[in-house]
């Protein structure tokens, strides 16, 4: 709602501004907008990480051969144009010209190539994101302005993968000479050109007024880690910074920006998603009766409105509204705690079962909701204790080696929003996320919508896994959490990205 | 005072022990430390924790082997041990920067908060103690007593918080965060010195009654001395030592609060490094982020050791 009466204010003043003075509104204004990032990536480099931090700064250095905006929607962006050929095999795309990286050089084929040989060679085996793209075979040239993607199977998702992340493209003399040094000194073919990098402290950037897609508005772009919320949001009130990019503002600190005449806060549902996920290998939630019961006992509805003050909405399976394959018909179970006793019952569950839940630590949110979900599931005659772990620990041992108790909390960023980059990771056997199940028919409906280029198709088979999970009760799906900006009001024309994914060359700033 | 060899000879002993007694500080402590902190998680899992999509064994062993991860420990720390001595720490796990330019940038912005905020402490916890000992019972003693109380119970976050409350968001005066100008200092540093002063300066006092009941200070009074020189020339000096040794102690401590400080307020120093080395499972920077803390501590104790004998000519290398 926010957003769109910006969006009229924007247009309003644009209509006044156009009247008044449309001549002298220079092409490139002066003017300078810090953001704080609640991460430093410590790296640039686009095959490095899988950091929020890095694409919400990186977005405005790197361009990809795609581009997906706020509204989710992909367009060009280094590539003109493309299409798929040998049944979607392999994706020809015709490249942008006149394009030059901010080193001088130019963007053609070589660099394309170059930048996936990287991704797929030696280079890209030392980090993560290479395993994004392994659809790709390889990139041919076909003349200065024309590659082909030889894919190993037809892949759906590659045209947002290809606007992500990994995929942005990167000078070919330049990362040659540079080495190790690329890390630090970025350089790309977007909006904004790297000008210092200060490790734990900032990155400074400057507007690139030769961009292929227009000069940016705004001169200097700085961007602060900041990861301590109340320090964000105290420079923000202090005016020091224009921007916050979440995830940074907890939902109870929504008031305090609010409260600010010069600050507002700008919410729009985003690509993260919890739930608590069932042990369905030991214990009692090996039954699906007891997992239908637990999740019948609570009443996510409630926890929505009250505990996240609306911040965030229902989800019934494991993956938000905007997704791919998110299907608005399918019913969850109703909150019945009647009907959960009687299943409870039917199981042969006594009276005060234990039931260990595990959390994050750090979550906020999080820490509130599942005293909420005790309760909730007393209320039903179980006896459930909650485990917090740092962070750290949970996702990168407790649930890979599947040490967790009957429940444990899974978030999930789902940038690609699309259901097969969750369900892929969260169902199907031997994937980390995915330390209990092994299901052969739910290996095979992910298996057979990877290689379907068909979008209807495609999308009726990630509606049937997202059916087939909620029958199975595979977890407690809870709630999709919204993107929360806090932006001062002197910069304008800001629209929020729903993957935190901020381009910002069309901000201007009083 | 003449120079024996003797004297020498007491000296590189001294010395000798004392940077045997460090590498022993240094090995027992990153041995545990780089123990532990494997078995609670694995920093090829948190590259792609990110929410990237997709991660199968194939993917981490991948990493790992980049890494060098999959090795078995005793060599990974034996890796480490070779870069001490060979001054080559090696790369982060998070970025590849050099670990020795992360430790280069970060290390001189702790030791700054850390010497400011202890001369902070220092500078009011020594009048106000010995303003309390003096004044003994009365109303200035009791503030005194209060105001130890009061800064002892507040935690560090909350008294940080209030403070940029107060002097960023209410009075505009001072930046909520950040390292730079002189101002940015006076918040980070207040919060410490505060919460240091408020045990120092019990100490003070307790130090202070102790020595003003002593006779040198009724003979220095009946020389008709002024108070002031009879507190802070006699007075002062004989309850150094006690005081010195407290303060080194502190020292150490303190390091541990700064963790929290640096993170309140955004200062790029070795808290700030060992906080985020932690939470990405990025060994080669905590290993090392530990080993300059233990070596500045055990450096801080050399200092208390010299400072003794500064105070104190009687125990001077005895």
């Amino acid at each position: 709602m926010k957003i769109i009466r910006r969006g009229i204010l924007a247009g309003l003043t644009a209509v006044a501004l156009g009247g008044v003075s449309f001549a002298t509104v220079p092409a490139y204004a002066e003017g300078t907008v810090t953001v704080s990032v609640p991460q430093d990536p410590a790296s640039w480099d686009p095959i490095d990480t899988f950091l929020v931090a890095w694409a919400a700064v990186a977005t405005n250095i790197y361009d990809g051969l795609t581009y997906r905006g706020p509204d989710m929607e992909i367009v060009p962006g280094l590539a003109e144009s493309w299409e798929e050929l040998d049944d979607g095999k392999r994706i020809r795309f015709k490249l942008r010209q006149n394009v030059k990286f901010h080193n001088g050089e130019e963007f053609n084929a070589e660099a394309v190539k170059f930048t996936f040989d990287r991704l797929l060679g030696d280079e890209g085996a030392k980090g993560p994101q290479r395993s994004n793209y392994t659809s790709i075979e390889s990139v041919e040239i076909i003349d200065p302005f024309t590659v082909d993607f030889k894919l190993n199977a037809p892949d759906p998702v590659l045209l947002t993968k290809l606007a992500g992340y990994g995929a942005m493209i990167v000078p070919p003399k330049y990362v040659q000479e540079q080495g190790e040094a690329f890390n630090l000194n970025p350089v790309g073919t977007g909006a904004f050109k790297f000008v210092s990098y200060n490790p734990k402290v900032d990155i400074k950037l400057e507007a690139n007024p030769d961009y292929w897609g227009g000069a940016p508005k705004i001169s200097e772009l700085n961007y602060r880690f900041i990861s301590e919320p109340s320090t964000a949001v105290a420079e923000l009130q202090a005016g020091r910074i224009d921007i916050v990019v979440p995830p940074t503002i907890p939902i109870a600190m929504i008031p305090v920006i609010e409260g600010a005449s010069n600050l507002e806060v700008v919410s729009v549902p985003g690509p993260t998603v919890d739930a608590l996920r069932f042990n369905t290998r030991d214990g009692i939630t090996t039954d699906l009766k007891v997992r239908q019961a637990i999740i019948m006992s609570v009443d996510r509805a409630t926890i929505v409105e009250a505990i996240l003050a609306g911040q965030a909405s229902e989800i019934v399976s494991f993956q938000s509204a905007l997704s791919f394959g998110h299907d608005p018909e399918l019913q969850g179970l109703p909150y019945d705690p009647e009907g959960a006793k009687k299943l409870l019952a039917e199981a042969g569950i006594p009276q005060g079962a234990p039931l260990q839940i595990d959390i994050r630590s750090n979550d906020a949110s999080m820490n509130e909701v599942a005293q909420v979900i005790v309760s909730y599931l007393q209320a039903v005659g179980l006896n459930p204790t909650i485990k917090p772990y740092e962070t750290s620990t949970l996702i990168s041992d407790i649930i890979p080696q599947g040490k967790t108790g009957a429940m444990f909390q899974q978030k999930w960023g789902g940038w690609t929003f699309d259901y097969d980059n969750t369900a892929y990771a969260m169902y199907h056997t031997g994937e980390q996320w995915n330390p209990y199940g092994n299901d052969p028919e739910l290996d095979r409906l992910l298996e057979s919508q990877r290689p379907l280029t068909d979008r209807n198709e495609r999308e009726k088979v990630l509606k049937e896994i997202g059916k087939y999970v909620a029958d199975q009760a595979l977890e407690l799906p809870l709630y999709n959490t919204n993107a929360i900006y806090g932006v001062s009001k002197r910069v304008k024309n800001f629209v929020a990205a729903p993957d935190n994914r901020l381009k910002l060359n069309e901000i201007t700033v009083e | 005072m003449r120079r024996s060899p003797l004297r020498g000879r007491i000296v590189a002993t001294y010395l000798f022990k004392r940077i045997l007694q460090a590498i022993f500080v240094v090995i027992v402590i990153t041995l545990f430390v780089s123990y532990a902190v494997r078995l609670t998680g694995d920093p090829a899992v948190m590259m792609f924790a990110g929410g990237g999509g997709s991660m199968s064994e194939a993917d981490l062993e991948r990493v790992r082997a980049a890494l060098g991860t999959d090795k078995p420990f005793y060599l990974q720390y034996f890796e480490f041990l070779k870069g001490l001595v060979t001054f080559d720490l090696g790369r982060s796990f998070a970025g590849g920067a050099p670990v020795s330019g992360l430790i280069a940038a970060a290390a001189p912005s702790t030791l700054k908060l850390a010497f400011v905020s202890m001369l902070v402490s220092i500078v009011m916890s020594i009048p106000l103690g010995i303003w309390a000992a003096v004044s003994r019972g009365k109303a200035a003693d009791q503030m005194i007593r209060i105001f130890s109380l009061v800064g002892v119970s507040f935690p560090n976050f909350w008294l940080a918080t209030m403070l940029v409350l107060l002097f960023s968001i209410a009075l505009g005066l001072l930046p909520p965060s950040g390292m730079g100008s002189f101002e940015s200092y006076i918040m980070p540093t207040l919060t410490m010195g505060i919460i240091l002063t408020a045990t120092n300066v019990r100490l003070v006092r307790t130090a202070m009654l102790e020595t003003l009941q002593s006779q040198y200070v009724m003979v220095a009074r009946a020389k008709g001395l002024s108070e002031s020189k009879v507190l802070y020339k006699h007075a002062l000096r004989n309850c150094a030592i006690p005081l010195i040794t407290y303060f080194g102690l502190q020292f150490g401590g303190m390091l541990g609060g700064l963790v929290v400080i640096e993170k309140v307020f955004s200062w790029p120093g070795l808290g700030t490094l060992a906080f985020d080395a932690v939470n990405a499972r990025d060994y080669p920077v905590l290993q090392a982020v530990i080993t300059v803390l233990a070596l500045l501590i055990v450096a801080v104790n050399l200092i208390v050791d010299i400072a003794y004998g500064l105070v104190d000519p009687r125990i001077r290398l005895e």
